[in-house]
């Protein structure tokens, strides 16, 4: 009874995949530690220090505070892409020659970095929440919309054909036949877009407006304040991975019950 | 991450070639015309400047030379960037591929600085490594580095056995020697595929860096009109940069696809 669950966690600790990353982050913080003493504890921000400057962060509640700012943002701008983006996409993939029209500038707007788009952004949208959802939006909105109307495109004919034959009209053979059989294309796109949402959320923090956590990381970046620039960068990774892991086993999950045609 | 790639719309091309030239000349056209409807409703140049005035705008930073040495600036950088990006990712994209110990060790790091939006590393990249042209290399190099990393493990790691097989029965020796000229050469669909991807990022990575700045090339060129409120300028600049994304994805695409015939 005791023994067992021991030794079931010991043989755990005991995979390689386990202390070995365990191991190289030792060392990693050790040699960082090292040479940040060395060479300037102030700008390289040992973990040492790092450490020593996260309880005064929690407790002025200003990492909190940021943290909040920054996601409500993010929330916002990217539930408005998930649901624009999806409309369009299913327009864009029912009507071929809007898609087709539409195709080039879409890429080419995904194409350019967004950075050199905010001085036309604040001209636009102003420099507060309304550029910052702006920046969040729209970068996210395309990728959405291009993977589903991928998804659209790509519907079974045969199925198409069957809900036609029985007198399914345009809305009812979206809602039940196009629009199931894109969800592991929408799934990508959201995935896609939310990488696309946590960049422009940080973007728009650190060029428009000065809050969030890209905020803290551009205040902290003018006055030298490395261990509190790093703790942003650590916050900013944990929202970025927490998000995109997750809609990736949600990918996964609904994905294995479409089972390809055979 | 492949899925990104499928971010790009794609063009079909079943229709008559003709038709769909002329549908895209009359929708290029009409949005033109709605652009210089547009600012003239607005009556304002400053939040948008008619196509005209963008048109001369681009016509002056070409014939002063600035956009010209902006455009070599930024390309030079580009450049360095993602060369750095290719040897750093070759090196311990083999060693991910190769060695598993080396794939639990290393590959947490990549995956974090896969995640963190290089905007955000531009700041520390900067106090780290300084203003010059070593830090902004450094940020593209950080913007490419995963993509090419990925594909070069994913490919070292799936080579073919039967490849692997044939080769050492022709005698040929030494792990090294089977990595350059068997394993590396049959992943090089995959490596175009990460390669593809890292331009694309480093691209965003020399903005990034060139912006924040405000120094040198096109970001910098940007950057500096759109503080000082010239719209005009600020399209005029933009335009050969998305222009240059577009062409310089297009081109490894278009390699990626002839290595793909010639594989098969």
């Amino acid at each position: 009874m005791s023994a067992a669950p021991v030794r079931r966690i010991a043989r755990i600790v005991a995979r390689p995949t386990l202390w070995l990353p365990l191991l190289s982050l030792l060392v990693f913080l050790a040699v960082w530690e090292a040479v940040g003493r060395s060479v300037d504890p102030l700008l390289f921000a040992p973990p040492s220090r790092m450490a020593g400057e996260l309880p005064e962060l929690l407790s002025s509640g200003e990492l909190a505070a940021a943290t909040g700012v920054t996601l409500q943002a993010l929330v916002v701008g990217y539930l408005l892409a998930a649901v624009s983006g999806v409309l369009l996409g299913i327009a864009i993939g029912q009507w071929d020659t809007l898609g087709r029209l539409l195709g080039p500038y879409l890429f080419g707007l995904f194409s350019t970095p967004r950075v050199v788009l905010v001085p036309l952004v604040i001209l636009w949208f102003g420099i507060g929440y309304g550029g910052r959802l702006f920046l969040v939006f729209l970068w996210s909105m395309i990728a959405i919309a291009t993977t589903t109307a991928d998804g659209i495109r790509n519907a079974r004919p045969d199925l198409v054909e069957v809900a036609r034959s029985y007198g399914a009209g345009r809305a009812q053979t979206i809602l039940h036949v196009l629009l199931p059989g894109s969800i592991p294309f929408v799934l990508s796109g959201l995935r896609i877009g939310a990488e696309r949402a946590v960049v422009g959320v940080v973007i728009g923090e650190m060029f428009l407006e000065i809050t969030g956590l890209g905020g803290l990381l551009q205040d902290s970046a003018q006055s030298l304040e490395t261990a509190r620039m790093l703790w942003a960068v650590v916050v900013i990774a944990v929202i970025g991975t927490v998000l995109i892991t997750g809609l990736d086993a949600l990918e996964r999950r609904l994905s294995s019950w479409k089972a390809e045609p055979t | 991450m492949s899925a990104a790639a499928a971010a790009a719309p794609a063009v079909p091309r079943e229709r008559p070639r003709l038709r769909a030239a002329l549908q895209h000349a009359a929708f290029a056209l009409a949005l033109l015309a709605a652009w210089e409807i547009g600012s003239r409703l607005l009556g304002s140049a400053l939040l948008l400047p008619p196509p005209g005035a963008v048109l001369a705008a681009m016509a002056e930073l070409t014939a002063s030379g600035e956009l010209v040495v902006a455009l070599g600036q930024s390309l030079l950088l580009l450049v360095l960037g993602l060369a750095a990006a290719l040897v750093v990712g070759f090196v311990f994209g083999v060693l991910i591929g190769r060695s598993r110990i080396a794939y639990w060790t290393l590959s947490p790091y990549f995956s974090a600085l896969f995640v963190i939006p290089t905007v955000a590393l531009v700041p520390l990249v900067l106090v780290w490594f300084g203003f010059g042209m070593g830090g902004r290399v450094i940020i593209v190099l950080l913007a490419g580095l995963v993509p090419v990393l990925l594909s070069v493990a994913a490919g070292v790691r799936d080579a073919p056995g039967e490849l692997v097989e044939v080769a050492r029965s022709f005698g040929l020796r030494g792990e090294l020697r089977l990595l350059i000229q068997v394993r590396l050469r049959a992943a090089v669909p995959l490596l175009m595929s990460g390669m593809r991807l890292a331009v694309g990022r480093a691209v965003v990575g020399m903005a990034v860096a060139e912006s924040y700045l405000r120094l040198g090339g096109i970001g910098g060129l940007i950057r500096n009109y759109g503080s000082s409120f010239q719209t005009e300028y600020v399209f005029a600049a933009i335009l050969p940069l998305t222009l240059l994304g577009i062409g310089l994805s297009a081109l490894v695409g278009l390699v990626e696809r002839r290595f793909q015939r010639w594989q098969t």
